[in-house]
């Protein structure tokens, strides 16, 4: 199948008729997304037995459906609650929830479905049709430059995502280590692996995830008995309200457009995921708002531009991957685990092999939110009340649950022993404030990382300037030093400024 | 750093344990690569090499915010808050207790026990409310994984009397 427009229309058609499994994943991620810490990657490991065991094509759509569906569900308890139901959500409740307050919970919940949908839609419309081009740039990156590219992807983890960035250098170096364990590429000789026979062949990447983002989210549900107070599940709304609601929401249109692109070109950045991104939509929309006073009282912009950005951010994640196989955040990196466990290639041979797929990841993005159209509204009265599932029920199920996803890939019982072993290290890490995205996307990268640097090696005859030998590799190194210098420099600044300050009103 | 405390110092204890482990695993890889040939060992000692220094940077920062008096070595941010601390002890024991029961209970009623202790354990009041709640969700959790996916997990009691009652499965 080309992909010209006729090729693109059949490829709408063939996603449309998997309104079966769609609509399925559409709901359970907006149920999931709706629950405050309980992200999509979480929801997708816990299903990890279903997505492993069908098609790939199957998969992926029920995996990008519920990714969708999970950003929007985020946005309903940031606006009756005040709790964002996903990270990307957080920049929402600014505005969302003093409107709730202000008994204009319906009004805000359209402004956030109209905004996520149609964030969503135009953001998927249009790497639709720049996917071609960029699948091009995986021609130019080479074993010398993917190195590069591989180490720039984990600093602006560190830089962005994680709060204190050597604490994410470490947790990223801690997981390209934990990654290069198992036998070499060369000599087939066991590294690092404790004399375990399971580690031979390396980390195994589903127990991995399952244990730090399952399990260690289990363990820190245990230290408060629910996630949301009981009494703020009656806050809903009416369902007349919302629909006259739904259509004014659509005067914001202007701003729906630019800050959902802002979201999709913020999520293309590895690690800069929808949480930065809604946050640099709400800040841009009020430096360019006629109302900027208005902010954070009520605000309808308020609303629209961050959750407009974080449905843009969906779409910007799964290009790296596409593209380069690089994963641009935590759901892309599980999405990858899956699609590596069926087989599929990723970068330029992805599109050479099976380009149907590459398109169709966008285009079931595509037609998700299309179906979201006809099947959230009767459903978000009653999303609400599921955040106060207690603790002591879910905690436990996830752990049980997610234990089996652990072992489906090898039926191996000691995959559940490492998905437990990751999991307090997981929980170690969150507690001390090391990001786990970072551990995990260097446990994935740590055998990729390791082909590309030798592979590199082995051309130049072991000439380590082999790797400042590019245009385009120099050019991420420099990147990579600003990246890594930028936050100290600034924080340099700051201390000098601050202090010049205090000895200035000394002497006064 | 991880937390504060009444005196007004970080607390970073539990803040090295991660640098410290991940050295200490550093260390354990170049061991064990240490009589390979030198085309083996690059991409090991590369690895290890970052690490190293980043958590020497990290252990440099420590130090000179502990000069300073501004830190103290305190592990309290690694159990968390102190009420319910024995009850998440205790759940991640249940977790240990399922690892090493599974093979022979198998998965159902394996599930069935850890969602009941662990729910009494987590802070549920009613054992009546937990029992059926571990029940349907084990069930549940047989029809999903074991029934309609096929998942190989091992089978215990229930599953083998189960294969007899429905032997069309």
């Amino acid at each position: 199948m080309e992909m010209n427009a006729a090729g693109l229309a059949e490829l709408f058609l063939y996603s449309v008729s998997m309104w079966w499994l769609i609509i399925p994943a559409v709901f359970i991620g907006i149920l999931m997304g709706a629950i405050p810490g309980f992200a999509a990657h979480n929801t997708i490991i816990m299903l990890l037995p279903l997505t492993l065991a069908v098609d790939v094509d199957l998969a992926l759509t029920f995996m990008v459906a519920l990714y969708c569906a999970s950003h929007l569900g985020g946005g309903i308890p940031a606006i009756l609650l005040n709790i964002p139901g996903t990270g990307g959500a957080a920049a929402t409740t600014l505005d969302g929830y003093p409107m709730s307050q202000q008994g204009n919970a319906s009004r805000a919940l359209a402004l956030s479905f109209v905004a996520s949908i149609s964030g969503g839609l135009i953001t998927s419309a249009v790497t639709l049709f720049m996917l071609q081009y960029l699948s091009q740039v995986g021609f130019y990156v080479r074993s010398v430059e993917m190195v590069v590219v591989m180490l720039f992807g984990l600093a602006l983890i560190a830089a962005i995502a994680a709060r204190d960035m050597i604490k994410g250098l470490i947790a990223g170096a801690l997981g390209l280590m934990l990654g290069a364990m198992g036998a070499d590429h060369i000599y087939a000789t066991p590294r690092g692996t404790f004399g375990i026979l399971e580690l031979f062949d390396g980390v195994p990447l589903v127990p991995a995830l399952i244990g730090l983002f399952a399990i260690s989210e289990a363990l820190i549900m245990l230290e408060s008995r629910t996630i949301a107070p009981a009494a703020s599940a009656r806050a809903m709304p009416s369902w007349s309200q919302t629909f006259r609601e739904i259509l004014g929401a659509f005067r914001h249109w202007w701003l729906m457009l630019w800050t959902s692109l802002l979201g999709l070109v913020i999520g293309v950045l590895p690690g800069a995921g929808a949480s930065i991104a809604s946050f640099v939509a709400y800040q841009q929309a009020r430096v360019f708002s006629r109302t900027p006073e208005a902010f954070g009282t009520g605000h309808e912009q308020g609303v629209v531009a961050p959750e407009a950005a974080n449905n843009g951010v969906t779409t910007g994640t799964l290009v790296p991957l596409l593209a380069i196989g690089v994963p641009g955040g935590s759901t892309a990196a599980v999405m990858m685990v899956v699609l590596q466990f069926h087989g599929v290639p990723f970068g330029p041979r992805l599109f050479v092999q099976d380009p149907v797929l590459a398109y169709g990841v966008i285009m079931s993005m595509f037609v998700a939110y299309v179906f979201m159209l006809f099947t959230l509204f009767p459903l978000t009265r009653y999303l609400s009340r599921i955040t106060v599932v207690a603790n002591y029920y879910m905690a436990p199920m996830i752990v049980a649950f997610t234990l089996v996803g652990a072992f489906v890939p090898r039926n191996f019982m000691a995959d559940l022993t490492i998905a437990v072993a990751f999991g307090l290290l997981g929980y170690v890490a969150r507690k001390t404030g090391y990001n786990v995205a970072a551990i995990l996307i260097g446990v994935i990268l740590g055998p990729l990382l390791e082909r590309s640097f030798l592979l590199s090696m082995r051309i130049s005859g072991g000439d380590w300037t082999v790797f400042f030998s590019s245009v385009i590799g120099n050019v991420l190194w420099g990147l990579l030093a600003v990246t890594l210098l930028a936050s100290p420099t600034m924080n340099l600044l700051r201390n000098l400024r601050s202090a010049r300050n205090t000895q200035s009103k000394m002497e006064h | 750093m991880s937390d504060d405390n009444p005196s007004g110092r970080k607390q970073v204890g539990s803040d090295l344990v991660i640098p410290v482990v991940g050295m200490a695993y550093a260390v354990y890889y170049v061991y064990s690569v240490w009589e390979f040939p030198p085309e083996a060992q690059r991409s090991g000692f590369f690895l290890a090499g970052m690490l190293v220094v980043l958590g020497l940077i990290f252990f440099a920062r420590i130090a000179v915010l502990a000069l300073r008096g501004q830190v103290e070595l305190e592990f309290h941010a690694l159990l968390g808050p102190p009420e319910g601390r024995l009850r998440r002890l205790g759940f991640v024991g249940l977790i240990g207790a399922y690892l090493l029961t599974v093979q022979t209970l198998g998965f159902t009623l394996t599930t069935f026990a850890f969602l009941f202790l662990g729910s009494l354990v987590a802070g549920l009041e009613s054992i009546r409310r937990a029992a059926t709640f571990a029940a349907v969700a084990a069930l549940s959790g047989w029809l999903f994984f074991i029934v309609l996916l096929g998942t190989r997990f091992p089978i215990g009691p229930f599953e083998t009397l189960m294969n007899q009652v429905m032997p069309w499965r």
